[in-house]
């Protein structure tokens, strides 16, 4: 069982690792979100992972993973709102080209 | 009693109405000399039934102010009524114009006031108070018109000549005071011996100065300068009959040289004063010498033993006096002045008022039936009676005859001469005033003698001294009218036109001392004032720089306290900039570079925030991690 755990949580690590990868390595705004939800759904996996495996029996685990998934969809909202309204001033959403708010 | 405090009070009263209220100052005074004459002739009345009467005021210690109602006193006191009122019923007329009235009435009826004061008075004290007031008030009088030249030094020369004759009443006084022990004058007049003979040559100065008499004759002319109503009420029976009336009150009491005395400043004065009057070339200075005569002539009774004679020669005079006077006045109105050529025919354009000036200046030269025949055949058969007749006698028989010269002197110059027309303005009242004062003058003889019933006096026998005065008054009408003054004074007459004066006459005696006086003391005045001035200089700038330089210690404090608070504001703005402020700027100068470094981390790259993000969360990683280990 703890073998099946573990394997869990290295899925979960992968995902995590590209959706870091992705949100740090990409320019646009598009496929940062990509990652930051790759890495919210390692999150996931790690937060069913651990309840399957060490708490079966404590249905509150369920509750977070459903909370993330709004939050989750509220940010993908958020974000990509940002994305269209940028993509409709500039005909662009790459972050490379985004810099008003430097200091 | 009332009726003694309301023959005084009512023209005082008045008087003081007519001053403060300042209208219809003729009804006022007319009310109040009206209340006064009908308590005069009310007391007269009454004493002459035999009720004396006294009222008693408390005065000095042991010395009570009395007035007192006998029968002579209550003549003197209806006489002075009966002519202020014609004076003033006259006077309502002629001062109609004059915008000063009530100060004209105001003082009338002061002096009406004062000389009923003095010929009541009882006693030395009131007696003497009321010969001051009238003296002060002639003063007003005359100097009424003070405006116009001349008239101020009439009324001061009125006022000094009979001022310094005054002292010899006062003396008098204070030798019969002091001999009697009391102030009652009926007390008094029982003293004999050297000190009546003293006192009652010093009252005769006091009644010289007043009733106008030889050498001090020269004010009375002068007096002319006040207005004609007040020349009437003077001259008739007031002012310059307080004299007479002095010694007619005190002949009781004068040994025979005091006698003798009286009665030669009489007929010296009588002849003097009418020589001066036929030389006048004025017409009031001429009935102006005429009053000295005649006062003169009633001295001269005094002086012969028989007062009562002098009394109804005082009561006819003063009719007949004041009825010449007003009729002058009338003259005067129509000709704007009062010289024989002025007034030359001014009594042919009225008849009426020209025969009451007749009729009086016959009664006064002595013409039977009138008046003054009666009073002035009294006078010779006293002359005539008395011990020193040989003395007494030719004085009266010429002042006689001068009366008459002079009075048909001007009744011809007012007779003949053009005439000029004349307005009728005024003439209602002055011809009221006049009317019964004329009357008086014509008909007072009949009350001769039940008057002296009721005084109870006996005149000498007449028979010759009425054939003597009669032959000298129609000798004196006929050289008077026939005869001009310088036909009738030859080399006199310049002599006498100045008066008589005998280097500068009684001027150098009496009125250049008193005025070098009185400079004298307005010099020592101003010294005073001066030197008062340099007193309240020198207090005062003492003060005032004392003042000063308190103030310049108090600015100097208050400049320090300014330089002190700059001081203090001074620092506080040191404290403000090197302390707050620089603490303030370093703040925000630190917080502005601290923010300028921190700029450097916005890059505004979102990947690079995010690398920020992931390192930060590392960091807390690494730390929570390690946190097991440190506890």
């Amino acid at each position: 069982m703890i073998l099946e755990l573990m394997i869990a949580l290295s899925v979960g690590a992968g995902l995590f690792g590209v959706g870091l990868y992705g949100a740090l390595s990409q320019t646009n705004l598009v496929m940062i979100l990509m990652g930051v939800e790759l890495i919210l759904a390692a999150a996931l996996v790690n937060i069913v992972a651990f309840w399957r495996y060490l708490h079966p029996d404590e249905p509150a685990a369920q509750m977070f993973v459903l909370i993330v998934m709004a939050v989750m969809a509220v940010e993908m909202a958020v974000g990509f709102g940002i994305a269209i309204a940028r993509f409709r001033v500039r005909g662009s959403v790459e972050m490379e080209e985004a810099r008003e708010l430097k200091g | 009693m009332t009726l003694l405090a309301l023959i005084i009070a009512a023209p005082l009263l008045a008087g003081l109405a007519a001053l403060v209220l300042r209208r219809a100052p003729e009804a006022i005074a007319l009310t109040g000399i009206g209340i006064g004459l009908a308590a005069a002739l009310a007391l007269l009345a009454g004493t002459f039934g035999g009720n004396a009467a006294q009222l008693v005021l408390p005065g000095l210690p042991r010395m009570p102010l009395i007035l007192s109602a006998e029968p002579l006193t209550a003549v003197f006191a209806a006489l002075v009524a009966i002519v202020a009122f014609g004076v003033l019923v006259y006077a309502a007329g002629y001062m109609r114009a004059d915008p000063d009235r009530p100060r004209f009435f105001g003082t009338v009826l002061l002096f009406v006031a004062a000389m009923q004061a003095l010929v009541l008075a009882g006693d030395w004290i009131t007696l003497l108070a009321a010969w001051e007031l009238i003296g002060f008030s002639s003063y007003l009088l005359i100097g009424f018109w003070h405006g116009r030249a001349g008239v101020p030094g009439a009324a001061t020369r009125a006022f000094l000549y009979t001022r310094s004759a005054d002292l010899g009443l006062y003396l008098g006084i204070f030798v019969l005071i002091g001999w009697a022990g009391t102030s009652e004058i009926q007390a008094t007049l029982a003293i004999t011996g050297t000190p009546a003979l003293v006192a009652g040559l010093l009252l005769l100065v006091g009644a010289m100065g007043k009733s106008a008499q030889v050498p001090l004759q020269d004010w009375l002319q002068r007096a002319m300068a006040g207005p004609t109503p007040v020349s009437a009420l003077l001259h008739s029976a007031t002012l310059v009959a307080a004299g007479a009336i002095l010694l007619i009150r005190v002949a009781p009491m004068l040994p025979a040289g005091a006698l003798l005395a009286v009665g030669l400043v009489g007929g010296v004065t009588a002849v003097v004063a009418g020589l001066i009057a036929l030389a006048e070339r004025d017409l009031k200075r001429l009935l102006a010498a005429s009053t000295s005569s005649q006062y003169g002539l009633m001295l001269l009774a005094v002086g012969a033993g028989v007062p009562v004679a002098a009394l109804l020669h005082l009561i006819a005079h003063a009719a007949i006096k004041s009825t010449l006077f007003l009729g002058a006045g009338v003259f005067q109105h129509d000709r704007d002045s009062t010289y024989m050529d002025a007034v030359a025919g001014a009594g042919r354009a009225r008849p009426l008022v020209f025969a009451a000036f007749a009729l009086a200046a016959l009664a006064l030269a002595g013409i039977p039936p009138l008046a003054g025949f009666f009073s002035k055949d009294a006078i010779i058969a006293a002359a005539l009676a008395a011990p020193g007749a040989a003395l007494l006698v030719p004085p009266a028989l010429a002042g006689t005859v001068l009366t008459g010269t002079y009075m048909a002197r001007a009744l011809r110059v007012l007779w003949g001469g053009a005439t000029q027309p004349v307005s009728g303005r005024g003439m209602g009242w002055m011809g009221a005033g006049m009317a019964p004062l004329a009357a008086l003058a014509v008909g007072l003889g009949a009350a001769f003698g039940p008057l002296e019933h009721g005084l109870g006096a006996e005149l000498p026998p007449e028979g010759t001294a009425m054939i003597l005065g009669l032959a000298a008054a129609l000798v004196g009408l006929a050289l008077g009218w026939f005869l001009g003054p310088a036909r009738l004074l030859g080399p006199m007459l310049p002599w006498a036109q100045s008066g008589f004066a005998l280097a500068g006459g009684m001027d150098a005696l009496i009125l250049r001392p008193a005025l070098a006086t009185a400079a004298a003391c307005e010099r020592f005045e101003q010294r005073l004032l001066a030197a008062q001035l340099g007193l309240v200089r020198a207090v005062g700038f003492g003060s005032a720089s004392r003042v000063e330089r308190a103030e310049q210690r108090i600015l100097a404090r208050t400049l320090a306290f300014g330089r002190m608070n700059l001081r203090l504001g001074d620092r506080a703005e040191d404290t403000d900039k090197n302390v707050i402020d620089v603490l303030i700027f370093g703040l925000v100068y630190r917080t502005v570079a601290a923010g300028r470094r921190l700029r450097l981390l916005q890059s505004g790259l979102i990947h690079r925030e995010l690398a920020l993000t992931v390192m930060g969360i590392a960091l807390i990683v690494v730390l929570l991690l390690a946190a097991p280990l440190y506890s």
